[in-house]
This record gives structure tokens, sequence and C-alpha cells, in this order.
């Protein structure tokens, strides 16, 4: 039996509909040309995945996130996020680094290849799931940049724009402070394991995932995997990230995943995986202490929360 | 009529019970449901008494009925808290949990909507019936906790706010009424 894959099915409707269009004029298959969808799979190396992890759907994985440029909820940012606009899409890198510049997605892609990452993921509000992502390693892109000494920090902001994310157009009834923030401490954002996400298997991300490139910083609370970014900086003092800034008391800088320090409101001891009705332990850095636990020696966690 | 209005207000409950099956976070599913479910029946309660005297409509036989659905509704919170959150694990509850104000301001509510369930019966009720004002002290924690389950509040936890307003603000009107009609 001869099943044609999605990709060239999409593929083939869109060279017929062009056909169709030389038909009528010039113009029309300029038009069709704009509208003809991106391909949406990509190659990668596959992730032997040494731990056996097994993958959250990519039902559950897409239709529960928390994007708050879009809605509080978790299930509305997925239709609010469908017509947005993710490409043609630049990142732009600056700060105490070799050269500014703008990087589009697809040219980030082409230099640093794709490989799979199977993560854990752990919400600070107490669920946790297991993704498939598809994207390069932080530190081949920092390699490329090559900070210089004033460099201590990354800082990374999604991207501004009302046009594409409708909590950016509430002004000061805006759920949170806008553009997001977060930031990686340079040793951190060098270690091997934190990850730039540009797909999901075997896919480029849904809008609603934080498309078209986020950061994944498995050990720690999901809030500091910021989506949809739009710039990069090397910097040389710690960023200010967007819900310490909300609440100091409760967010902090790290947010290193920590069953033994509570969030002050609830326990993090445990943690509902996605499709579950059963709880499980929550692990110290999320099950990847032996990578990165060493980058905290000589600190006080419930300190530095 | 009260049949039918059990009837309506567990509806969310068969509807809930048919998707946890496919629930991408069941218990957080369970809490939400029972949780808005309380809320609103809670809020709901309040309005035959404003119904009766802005419109003239006397709905206070329904009164105690819509109280006790909120109660049914918090008291399946409270099991989804001790069942599915918790497992049954006593010693992290009574250590841990009831620690943090978050919980133990839903604790109290829950409490005091456990008095008035068991004190809604006709002879305890002309007792006590005086303290059944305490509700606007449950319904005020039930609400502050749910601000407090999420990391923002929500369209609900506003609404409700708006909707308790609006009846606080015709009672407090009523009241001074009253008072100046009743004065010397």
């Amino acid at each position: 039996m001869h099943i044609t894959p999605e990709a060239l099915f999409e593929a083939r409707r869109d060279f017929l509909k062009l056909g169709a269009g030389a038909l009528v004029s010039s113009t029309a298959i300029s038009q069709l040309l704009a509208d003809t969808p991106l391909d949406m799979s990509l190659m990668y190396t596959p992730d032997p995945n040494p731990l056996k992890l097994s993958p959250n759907t990519f039902e559950q994985i897409t239709n529960y996130v928390n994007f708050y440029e879009f809605s509080t909820d978790k299930t509305a940012p997925v239709k609010l996020s469908q017509k947005m606009k993710t490409d043609p899409w630049n990142v732009t890198v600056s700060g105490d680094l070799k050269t500014k510049q703008s990087l589009g997605v697809d040219e980030l892609i082409a230099k640093f290849g794709l490989e799979e990452r199977i993560y854990r993921f752990r919400c600070v509000e107490g669920w946790s799931m297991v993704v498939p992502w598809i994207g390069f390693p932080l530190y081949k892109l920092l390699d490329y940049l090559e900070p210089n000494s004033k460099a201590k920090y990354v800082k990374f902001t999604t991207r501004h724009d009302p046009s594409l994310f409708p909590d950016q157009a509430k002004g000061i009834f805006a759920s949170i402070p806008h553009p997001y923030v977060e930031g990686l401490r340079m040793d951190e954002a060098r270690n091997p394991l934190t990850f730039i996400a540009v797909g999901m298997y075997g896919k480029r991300l849904l809008p609603q995932n934080g498309a078209p490139i986020r950061l994944v910083v498995p050990w720690k609370y999901g809030f500091k995997s910021i989506k949809s970014l739009d710039l990069i900086e090397c910097v040389e003092s710690e960023p200010l990230n967007t819900w310490q800034a909300i609440d100091a008391k409760e967010y902090g800088f790290y947010a290193n995943v920590n069953p033994a320090v509570d969030h002050p409101r609830w326990s993090q001891a445990k943690e509902r995986l996605l499709g579950k009705l059963t709880k499980q332990e929550t692990l110290p850095f999320n099950g990847y202490e032996k990578e990165v636990a060493g980058l905290y020696a000589g600190m006080d966690l419930r300190k530095f929360i | 009529m009260k049949a039918l209005l059990v009837l309506f207000a567990l509806l969310p409950l068969g509807f809930a019970y048919y998707k946890l099956e496919s629930a991408i976070d069941p218990i957080k599913m369970l809490y939400n449901y029972t949780g808005v479910g309380a809320i609103s029946l809670l809020l709901l309660s309040l309005v035959p008494s404003t119904c009766k005297r802005v419109c003239g409509q006397n709905l206070l036989r329904y009164r105690k009925t819509i109280g006790l659905l909120a109660f049914a509704y918090t008291l399946l919170h409270v099991s989804v808290f001790i069942v599915l959150d918790s497992e049954f694990d006593f010693i992290t509850i009574f250590e841990k949990s009831l620690k943090k104000p978050f919980i133990y301001i839903g604790a109290i509510a829950f409490i005091i909507l456990l008095f008035m369930a068991l004190t809604s019966f006709k002879k305890l009720f002309a007792k006590l019936s005086k303290y059944h004002k305490a509700v606007y002290l449950a319904l005020a924690l039930a609400l502050l906790h749910s601000f407090w389950a999420q990391k923002v509040a929500g369209v609900f936890e506003y609404s409700v706010v708006a909707v308790g307003v609006v009846l606080l603000v015709e009672r407090i009107f009523h009241l001074k009424n009253n008072l100046l009609y009743n004065a010397p």
C-alpha cells in the first residue's frame, strides 16, 4: 500500500495550485508562492535516549502550554496562536561578543545542524512532561559568537510585537510585563544540556510551543525556557528575569528544579506527569544532577531559588 | 424544581468524569471543575436574598439546596487534595501542606462550609442560623485560595470578584436604607 507522506501530500497540492495559478496570471503565481507553507519537517540526528524516557504525546505537548503572550489559560494559546507568522524570523545577537548580527532561523539550522534531545520538562506549577525537542546546543552558537571576557551572563528576550501576541497589546492590563526576559550564567549557558529548540516530534515548533525558536534548560523550572526568541545578548551583570521581577520571593534567577525547596505556596516534592492520574517524585535538578550539580557547588540552594 | 436544580448543578461533574480519560492534566482538571463549581454555587447562594429585595421574586426556598450543592463540590475538591494530590500521605498534609497559607485558607473555608452543612437541618438551623453569615468569610477565603492557586489569576477569579462586589453593594445599600428608615 502506498501512503503519501504528509509533507509530500501538501507539496503536491501546492504544486497543483501553482499550475492552476499559471493559467490565470503570473501575479497569482507569486501570490501563491508567498503563501506556500513552510516545509514543517526537519532532518535531525535522533536521540539514542539512554535514560529510556517515554515522551508525552504530540497532542499533549501541543495542547497544554503556558504562553502568557497569548493567554494565561493552558489551552487558549493553541487557538490564539494559529495565525502567528513565524517565517521569516531573525534572531538578533548583541552585547559583549565579537560581531553583533541578525541571524535567520534557517541560517542557524544550516550552521549548527539539528539533533534530537528527549528531555524531562518540569513546570514550577507542579506538572511535568517529556518532550522530544529538535535543535542544537546553545554552546555551538556561543562558540560561533565568541563572547568577550566581560560577558558573564546570557540574556534572552521574547519578541515584542503586539500584532503577534495579543497580551502585549493590552498595556497596563497585560498579564505580565512584556517583553519576557530570561537569563543564564555563562557556565549554565555553555553546559552541553542547554538547548535551542526549533522543532519537536520531527517537525518545526508549533506557534503555541514557542515557535520558531526557543530556549530549553531541562534542569530548571519551565519558565526559564523562554519562547519565541528575538534577542540573545551576552552581558556583564545578572539579567532580571520576568518572574523574578514579578515576585522575587516566589521566583528567583536560578529556578533549578529542587524537590527539597518548596514554592512558598505549594510543595515541589512531587509532580503530575501529563496524562497521569497519579503523581511521581520530582528529581533533584529534574534528573540531571550528575550533569549540572557541579555548577552550583558551595551555593545555598535554599537561598538561590 | 429542586431536583432539576440539583441535576443541573451536578452536570459539570458528569462532564468532568467523561473528560477524565483523555485529560492532559487530570488532577488539575478535577481541581478546576470542583473548585470553580464550589465558588460559583457559593456565589449563587447569595443571589436569592438579593433577588427578593430587588425583583420581588422569592427564591429563598432554593438557598439551602444551592448551599448544600456548593458544599458537595467543596467536599469533592478536598477529596482530590487528600486522595489524588496527597495520596493519603497525612504526615505531609499536616506537617507541610497545612503550613502554607494557600492551603490553610482553603481548609478554613472548608471547615466553615462543613459547619454550615451540618447545621443546615431544621432543629440546629433554628439555633445556629445567625452564624451562617460566615458564608461571606468562606467565600472571601475560597476566592483568595483561588487567586493563590496559580501563578496569576484569570478571568474566573476577576468575574467572581465583580459579581461579589455587586451583590455586596446592594446589601450595603439595603442595610443603610433600613437603618435610615428605622431611625428614631
